[in-house]
């Protein structure tokens, strides 16, 4: 009972500053219950991505307690496990990047196996053998042998994601997936997102894409300034928001 | 021409357009034909210039073997010198990119001084001076230490070459290593990788494809700085060359050979570059 309602993710009272005095979040919390979906919105420059990014540390919070699978870490602290820990964080959250950032000088598959290999210390035979039911998940199979400057940015992402995968995560991030897309590609990306939410994984997306929003989406968090400023189910947040803040926001991206 | 054949009737491109790509074909494979005839020219007057300076061909002929035989020198001081400046050069770029105060002063004030004082006095001080550290030492107690601050000349000319360019390519290195994308740093971490994961497999084999062009660069360099060992006498192929031309009063000829003999190396070490870089370009959008 306890263990069901634990949150997957938790993050309490999260500051992030940048030097000298760039006060980015500002005392947030999040609760990522295991399975759900978050839509985290937001105008540029709101925080979104940061935070995003300080769940898996990748940016250092300058207060505050990030909690993920269990495993907590608080800001500040320095005791000689703690890159470990950050390490075990990381190990169990995939992160999708709005660049893909997938490695140039290897091919697709040793891009997803990459992770296995190094990081989990699995037998080569057995992390191919995973990839190449992810790749057929994403449905890329064929390019198994190609480098991913040969890919379109779609298919890119879309390995991205099984890179991901292959470590088989706790958590997914995505930071911004489809932003960087031409817009025809953007469908096949968020149709592996929604399959991923629909298998049950807990997903955080920053994101403005709106079907996913809406209709995949169990959640959405409104971000301003950062501080949230409202969050609710997709229903409530698109057709009737409570704060003039999220109404303005809605109408630029509507 | 191969253009035409590629663009058959009917395939839908107007006439006009396949006239001015064949055009442009054409205008390509002319300046490819000049391009060469110009090289042709070009080497066909240097020739004539040796001849007019009446040079004594035969002469030169007797004393390639002799020559020749400074080859292995060369070559092996150079190799040495490469394999010890390519080791340097890791270690430094590692330490000028360190986050440890001791190791990146250490790194950086290498560089510095290295850099900033010439080739031929840090050979000197290599081969003449560090002996008399060496006395330094002795005073201090260390007895014995001294023969083994009396460098060979072998050995004095490969560390000299070796950490002066080592220096060099720390930067080179390290500049190489900068120049990828932050995000390929993120995404390794990402996957949990450990900071000495994510320089290996990651940074380090995309790095080496930058820096491939300028660390040649510096090995077609270190090639003819090796002639600086012929200071201390050894028989490498410069002091061969300088020593037949003046016994026998014709050092003209002696380092046309010599001066040769580099550029030959040097051409061939530019194929081997340009091979190696196709290589490394696999995956890469602008090689086909």
């Amino acid at each position: 009972m306890i263990k069901n309602d634990s949150p997957m993710v938790k993050i309490t009272d999260i500051h992030k500053v940048f030097f000298p005095d760039m006060h980015v979040l500002r005392g947030i919390d999040l609760e990522v219950k295991k399975g759900e979906t978050v839509a985290i919105l937001g105008a540029s420059g709101s925080g979104k991505s940061t935070l995003l990014r300080c769940i898996n540390f990748l940016e250092e919070p300058t207060a505050g307690t990030v909690e993920v699978d269990g495993i907590t870490i608080e800001a500040g602290e320095n005791d000689k496990q703690r890159n470990g820990r950050i390490r075990d964080i990381r190990k169990r959250t995939g992160m999708c990047f709005q660049a893909f950032n997938l490695f140039p000088h290897m091919t697709v598959l040793e891009n997803i196996i990459e992770g296995p290999v190094t990081v989990l210390h699995q037998k080569k035979e057995a992390a191919i053998a995973y990839a190449e039911q992810l790749l057929q998940w994403i449905g890329l199979s064929e390019k198994r042998g190609e480098h991913p400057s040969r890919l379109s940015g779609g298919q890119q992402q879309r390995v991205a994601i099984a890179r991901s995968l292959a470590m088989k995560p706790k958590v997914m991030l995505f930071d911004e997936p489809t932003s960087a897309l031409d817009p025809e590609l953007v469908g096949e990306v968020v149709e592996v997102m929604e399959r991923l939410a629909k298998e049950g994984m807990t997903i955080i997306a920053v994101t403005h894409e709106l079907h996913f929003a809406r209709d995949v989406a169990d959640r959405i968090l409104i971000m301003d300034n950062g501080n949230w400023v409202e969050q609710g189910p997709p229903e409530k947040i698109f057709n009737n928001p409570e704060q003039e803040r999220t109404r303005q926001f809605l109408a630029h991206i509507l | 021409m191969k253009a035409d054949t590629n663009f058959s009737e009917g395939s839908g491109i107007p006439a006009e357009a396949r006239k001015t790509l064949l055009q442009i074909e054409t205008d390509r494979a002319t300046y490819k034909r000049k391009l060469i005839i110009s090289f042709i020219i070009l080497a066909i007057a240097m020739i004539m210039v040796l001849i007019a300076l009446k040079l004594d061909f035969r002469f030169m002929k007797t004393q390639l073997p002799f020559i020749f035989a400074g080859m292995g020198y060369t070559l092996f001081v150079s190799f040495m010198a490469i394999s010890l400046a390519s080791f340097l050069a890791i270690v430094g770029a590692l330490g000028r990119l360190s986050k440890n105060p001791v190791f990146n002063s250490i790194a950086s004030s290498y560089v510095s001084l290295i850099r900033g004082t010439p080739l031929l006095v840090q050979v000197y001080m290599w081969y003449l001076a560090l002996p008399q550290i060496g006395k330094a030492l002795e005073g201090y107690g260390f007895t014995g230490i001294q023969a083994f601050f009396t460098l060979p000349a072998l050995t004095a000319g490969i560390l000299a070459l070796g950490v002066c360019y080592g220096a060099y390519m720390t930067e080179t290195v390290r500049a190489g290593i900068q120049s990828i994308d932050p995000g390929q740093t993120e995404a390794a971490n990402a996957l949990g990788m450990t900071r000495s994961q994510t320089m290996k497999r990651i940074i380090f084999p995309q790095a080496l494809r930058v820096i491939i062009p300028p660390v040649s660069n510096e090995f077609i360099a270190m090639i003819k700085d090796s002639s600086l060992v012929s200071l201390m006498g050894v028989w490498e192929l410069s002091y061969r060359a300088i020593k037949m031309g003046r016994r026998h009063f014709q050092s003209l000829e002696m380092l046309i050979t010599v001066a040769l003999i580099y550029w030959m190396m040097c051409i061939l070490l530019q194929y081997f570059q340009e091979k190696l870089e196709t290589h490394m370009a696999r995956g890469d959008r602008s090689i086909r």
